[in-house]
């Protein structure tokens, strides 16, 4: 037994002490292969998966340097079934490849023909392929090469494509880098990502994953598609590039709800591709409008799932993700993994630190006493009406003015989900508000004014503060809005929540109505924050109101 | 009689040939013979036989067959012919343990063991009644040839569509008598015949060895850290099965044993597959750990709450040491063909296994440092003990070794060798990882103990929180319910603050202690609890009255509000006892209402109308025909002289009815009943086995079996 800072549990997830001396070390070693799942402020908890150890595969390790570092640091004799598991594991990647035939074109080939006879015995399998040609390989039909992963995959037999990529359209692109230089890991992972092929970039928020995407392209040289989440990603997109290459404005065209613009190098949101019309997707032609030589998706954990499907049928093309996670809200990292590509490159944990990732931001829960009155119409209220009800309490709204009022010299936003709310809190304060029919002109400029220091308070509603870029705040309050998904909460909370040049510490309060559904949302926000390595503390509303009188 | 000399043989033996005896055939001491008579007469006994064929292994049992297919007497040299030369210290062997015994120079076999052997020892047909001229042979066709080929190993039958136009190849063989006609269907190819294709062997090829151990090489200090971390599991398992078992008690089946859904709940909450809670609950029971309740719960006996306050060395060694003589077979639960058997069920009882596990667990011991390879195993032990071998039983074995740590990555660990050479320390509490007494608490509510935990911190720990993940270490989640729970069972929410500021070596985070203080201000707000009844008024002191009464203290009333008594006795007789005291209460029922007349009292039981005797009814034709044939069988019985069958020695019992077996006559027994009343009957016998005699009773015509023990004589039916 050794003394080691990794605790290997039975049910696969890795708990790491961090007080421990050799934590630092065995972190960078683990990270590797292993999703870190939550990061409170003593142990670790990361997580072994089929995708985790693939993509650690796909990088080059393997089961025999996964299975020594977990037994280095290991505390406790780690159970022989597990490692055996890993290695099982491990070794089912790789063993099935695509690759092009010179006569059939895409072929599936494999050096053990048990498991291609396994795979070909797969019913979603079996009509995508055709021709055995021998025993190691098979032709697979033209067009299935995406579908193909994603069925193999599921069958737990990941195929390594090899297939190639067309070049696509020839376009000179070139990073310009004058009075800024591109950061030794930006390179490295854009060299990962060209020499792997396609695949998934994993870079901290704010670690530059714009200028990643850049030195890719600079690397492909060729027409290019970015899907990005929003207008405004698309804006900050095309000013990225503008600055850090040679594109000019009229090369770099946006595509979205409001333009419509096809240039060398195209920048789409995911809302104008998945856009219906009569139940069919209106933009698809964009995939094909060019022959693109790379496609860029921004954000790739928050990639909706109809662009997977159109993704499937474009395999030939060089394909990027940039993510701050691999982790997904609805389980379909596998997807990511088989269409998109395995992970490439991330960042150590050092970068990511250093980087700000865990915000020294404090949360506070605001427990609030719900009138008699108001406890009574809660419980007798329809169950689909009660959250409703006890988010929006005058109660709530007396806490959520105190606060404002308390910190009325700093940058505060008031955060909200029900309008009627958010009106009467703009109104008793005095304040604008701006919320999901605003117009964005009207928007850019009180959040001009509001960046500028001169409005001091904002109050915005979920649907705006969703859809745009908000600006720097020191103070959030959320008078209501339900937990949403983590990543929801984590972009909200890291975008809107940096420390103040002077040091002082950003502040989250939420309010939260005492025993109602309310306080159950607050708990898992709770228990993701904590998880996060956010301070986060209780305190009664009564505290705060007997501070501010009025 | 062959009989006789087999107990003359044995009675020439000296002193120590007989302690030999006893030696290898133990069952032959208990209980011990009264002489030596009574001793040969049990070592050719069935049953006796049995257990010493079983004990023979590949190459014993080839030669002893082997000597099943000689005429007695036969030589030694005879034996060496038909088998192999390495045959001869078999022989000595086979006759110490009284499976052969000597005539003189030559050698004989126990009466009953060519029944045991069978007919057809190593795939032998019959002796033939007629001269063979195995010169024809040059001369056979292909056909016949081909016949005889597929016959020569065994088995000797082959079916023919009709045995009078038998076809060429056959006829030809049938024609020089090199297969006989067994029945209509079928035709054997006789012993010599079989001799002479096999050359003169009875077996083609002997196996005086078994095969070389093969497996996988391993270090011990790998095997050893693996197996700690199995044994670790395990304890966890037996430990964490039973405080779920506590929480959520299984209910048994009808029919015994635990249900597949409760099973598969408990691999769910022990993250393990169903063969291995199976095999743990298994343990547990043997050790009574759990039980059956008679509400037919499952559930942890005291002798859990002992077996957790010993050591965990003590704690292993207890339950493997059950395990290895259990003749519960874990392995068989799940479904076999229709029928589910289910585990702590009546149905995993099997002879063998445990004999089985030693020899598995010795095998692995002599090959340290290999994971064994499965199949070469089985086939050591198959050599080992060909009677008793069963392929599953020895992956079921190497798979339970492996869950209790006995073995690590396959091969035998230094605490299984400890614990089979029966040594005092094991080693396995000095490297089991120490027990922790402190935990670690972050702001996700969780706690985590970063090893196992004394037992009573993880009781405590276990009652205010949830575990989430185990292992090594184990995960603990604090909630709304885990901390309600706590509560439940007794703790304040100051005792919980300051059990958690004591133990947790990270300060206690806010948002926690707000959530004790918050449930322990809202627990137990609400109180429930019941009464029989309830006084009610509006006059609040003429409720104060009531209370106060001293005739009316007998009924202990209670006050729930300032107009309500509840007290524990039946509405009507409150209703007396007020009464009685002169107050004047009326009944009112659930919604208020007055109950005007006093409810018409009726029995709680169910109508029982009592039953009409009635003549006696004409008997059915069934019973009279019955009664005719007993009492012409008994006439018959009375007119077969003697009228008490002469009493004959047990011995005698079984010659003489061994007898009339081969005689196939008809013999009148005299038959002790479970109340030892003694009946004569008049039977066919026709077959003996395991202390039963099968025969055709005459009285009623049909097969019934009769212990021989009960039989106190014989004699002939005329």
């Amino acid at each position: 037994m050794t003394d080691g800072p990794l605790i290997v549990q039975s049910d696969k997830t890795l708990l790491l002490d961090i007080d421990h001396p050799l934590s630092d070390e065995c972190r960078r070693s683990i990270a590797s292969f292993a999703e870190l799942e939550k990061s409170p402020e003593h142990i670790h908890t990361y997580r072994l998966t089929p995708l985790g150890l693939w993509n650690a595969r796909a990088a080059g390790h393997d089961a025999e340097q996964v299975v020594d570092i977990l037994l280095k640091y290991s505390r406790f004799a780690v159970p022989h079934a597990l490692l055996v598991d890993v290695a099982e594991t491990m070794s089912r990647y790789g063993r099935l490849r695509l690759e092009a035939h010179p006569v059939h074109g895409l072929v599936l080939v494999s050096h053990d023909p048990a498991v291609l006879k396994e795979v070909t015995r797969g019913k979603k399998v079996a009509p995508m392929l055709g021709l055995q040609l021998d025993d190691e390989t098979i032709v697979v039909h033209p067009g299935q090469r995406g579908f193909l992963k994603q069925a193999l995959l599921k069958l737990g037999w990941p195929a390594e494509d090899f297939a190639g990529y067309v070049d696509g359209e020839h376009h000179e692109i070139d990073l310009v880098q004058d009075g800024w230089s591109i950061r030794k890991y930006q390179e490295l992972a854009a060299e990962g990502f060209w020499h792997g092929g396609s695949g998934v970039v994993v870079l901290p928020c704010g670690a530059g994953k714009t200028i990643v995407g850049a030195a890719a392209m600079a690397h492909a040289k060729a027409t290019t598609l970015i899907l990005v989440t929003n207008t405004i990603a698309a804006r900050q997109w095309r000013d990225e590039l503008l600055k850090r290459t040679t594109l000019h404005e009229d090369e770099i065209g946006e595509y979205s709800g409001s333009k419509k613009e096809i240039r060398p190098v195209t920048i789409a949101t995911y809302q104008v591709m998945t856009t219906r019309k009569q139940g069919v997707y209106a933009h698809l032609d964009l995939f094909d409008a060019i022959d693109w030589g790379l496609i860029i998706y921004d954000e790739v954990h928050l990639l909706p799932a109809p662009i997977f499907r159109f993704t499937a049928d474009i395999q030939s093309r060089r394909r990027l993700g940039l993510t701050a996670t691999l982790v997904r809200e609805d389980g379909m990292e596998g997807e990511v993994f088989s269409l998109i590509g395995p992970k490439r490159f991330d960042v150590p944990w050092k970068e990511i630190e250093a980087q700000g990732y865990i915000a020294p931001a404090d949360c506070i829960e605001v427990r609030v006493n719900l009138t008699e009155d108001e406890r009574l119409n809660y419980a007798t209220a329809e169950p689909e009406d009660r959250y409703r009800f006890c988010s929006t309490t005058a109660t709530k709204r007396k806490v959520a003015m105190a606060l404002a009022r308390q910190h009325s010299e700093e940058q505060v936003l008031i955060i909200g989900q029900y309008i009627d709310q958010l009106d009467a809190l703009s109104e008793e304060l005095g304040v604008p508000l701006i919320k999901g029919d605003t117009p964005i002109k009207e928007r850019e400029r009180l959040f001009d004014l509001y960046r500028k220091g001169e409005i001091k308070c904002l109050v915005v509603s979920k649907v705006a503060n969703f859809s745009i870029d908000l600006p720097d705040a020191t103070i959030a309050i959320q008078v209501s809005g339900t937990f949403g998904s983590r990543q929801e909460e984590a972009q909200r909370l890291g975008r809107i929540l940096r420390p103040k040049a002077d040091g002082r510490t950003a502040r989250f309060y939420s309010i939260v109505a005492r025993d109602t559904v309310d306080q159950d949302f607050a708990q898992n926000r709770q228990r993701f924050l904590a998880e996060q390595g956010y301070a986060y503390g209780i305190i009664d509303a009564d505290d705060v109101l007997s501070a501010n009188p009025d | 009689m062959s009989v006789n000399s087999f107990a003359d043989e044995l009675r020439a033996r000296s002193d120590e040939a007989i302690a030999a005896l006893f030696e290898v055939r133990p069952d032959l001491l208990s209980p011990v013979p009264t002489d030596l008579s009574a001793l040969s007469a049990r070592a050719n006994s069935t049953p006796s036989l049995m257990r010493a064929l079983e004990s023979l292994n590949k190459f014993q049992l080839e030669i002893l067959t082997s000597a099943c297919v000689l005429t007695e007497p036969f030589s030694k040299a005879e034996l060496l012919s038909v088998s192999t030369p390495e045959a001869g210290d078999e022989l000595v062997r086979l006759w110490a343990a009284a499976l052969v015994y000597k005539d003189g120079t030559k050698f004989r076999l126990p009466g009953n063991l060519r029944h045991l052997i069978g007919d057809e020892p190593a795939g032998l047909g019959p002796q033939s009644s007629k001269k063979i001229d195995f010169k024809a042979l040059k001369d056979i066709p292909a056909d016949s040839a081909a016949v005889l080929e597929r016959l020569t190993w065994g088995p000797p039958r082959g079916q023919v569509g009709n045995i009078k136009s038998p076809g060429k190849a056959i006829g030809w063989l049938l024609e020089n008598s090199f297969l006989t006609v067994m029945d209509s269907k079928t035709v054997v190819l006789p012993r010599e015949v079989g001799m002479h294709l096999r050359a003169g062997k009875v077996y083609k090829e002997y196996s005086p060895e078994a095969k070389n151990f093969s497996g996988t090489n391993r270090k011990q200090k790998d095997v050893d850290r693996a197996a700690i971390a199995n044994i670790s599991n395990f304890l966890r398992w037996c430990e964490e099965l039973s405080h779920n078992w506590s929480d959520e008690p299984p209910v048994a089946l009808r029919s015994g044993g635990l249900g597949i859904r409760d099973l598969k709940r408990s691999a769910d909450h022990l993250g393990v597959d169903e063969n291995c809670v199976a095999f743990v609950a298994e343990v547990l029971y043997l050790g009574g750990l759990i039980v059956v309740d008679t509400d037919d719960q499952i559930l942890p006996t005291n002798s859990f709450d002992i077996w957790m306050s010993r050591s965990l060395e003590e704690r292993w060694s207890s339950l493997v040491s059950l395990w290895l003589e259990t003749s519960r077979v874990s392995g068989l639960v799940g479904k076999i063909g229709e029928k589910n058997i289910a585990p702590l069920g009546p149905e995993l009882d099997r002879a063998g296994i445990a004999s089985m596990r030693k020899i598995t667990l010795s095998t692995l011991a002599q090959n340290l440092e290999l994971d064994p390879e499965i199949k070469t195993l089985q086939e050591i032990i198959a050599w080992q003990m060909p009677q008793r071998f069963n392929a599953e039983y020895i992956e079921w074995t190497l798979r339970e070794a492996e869950w209790l740590g006995l073995t690590g990555q396959g091969a035998l660990s230094q605490f299984g060798q400890a614990f089979l050479s029966g040594s005092e320390d094991l080693g396995v509490e000095l490297a089991l990882p120490k027990p922790v007494d402190h935990i670690l608490i972050q702001a996700d509510n969780s706690a985590i103990a970063p090893g196992p935990l004394t037992v009573e911190l993880a009781n405590m720990i276990g009652t205010i929180a949830d575990i989430e993940s185990r292992g090594g270490a184990s995960v603990y989640r604090f909630s709304e319910s885990s901390i309600r729970r706590g509560l439940d069972h007794g703790q304040t929410g100051e005792q919980i603050k300051d059990f958690l500021k004591k133990t947790s070596k990270t300060p206690v985070p806010q948002p926690l202690e707000y959530l004790i203080n918050d449930v322990a201000k809202r627990h137990g707000r609400l109180r429930v609890g019941s009464a029989q009844s309830y006084v009610r008024c509006e006059d609040e002191g003429l409720v104060t009255q009531i209370l106060h009464d001293k005739k009316l203290e007998s009924l202990r009333f209670r006050k729930l509000a300032p107009q309500v008594l509840v007290c524990d006795v039946e509405p009507g007789d409150l209703i007396a006892t007020l009464r009685e005291a002169s107050y004047l209460p009326a009944a009112e029922n659930a919604s208020g209402i007055l109950i005007s007349a006093p409810a018409i009292r009726r029995a709680k039981s169910r109508p029982r109308p009592p039953r009409v005797l009635s003549e006696s009814q004409a008997p059915s034709e069934i019973i009279i025909k019955a009664a005719v044939r007993t009492l012409r069988t008994g006439e018959k019985a009375s007119s077969h002289k003697p009228r008490e069958v002469p009493r004959t020695t047990a011995n005698e019992t079984l010659d003489l009815l061994h007898q009339y077996i081969e005689e196939q006559a008809s013999l009148t027994i005299g038959y002790a009943d479970t109340n030892g009343g003694v009946s004569n009957r008049l039977i066919d016998p026709i077959s003996i086995s395991l202390g039963t005699l099968i025969a055709r009773d005459h009285a009623t015509g049909e097969m019934q079996s009769f212990r021989i023990p009960r039989i106190t004589g014989v004699s002939p039916a005329k």
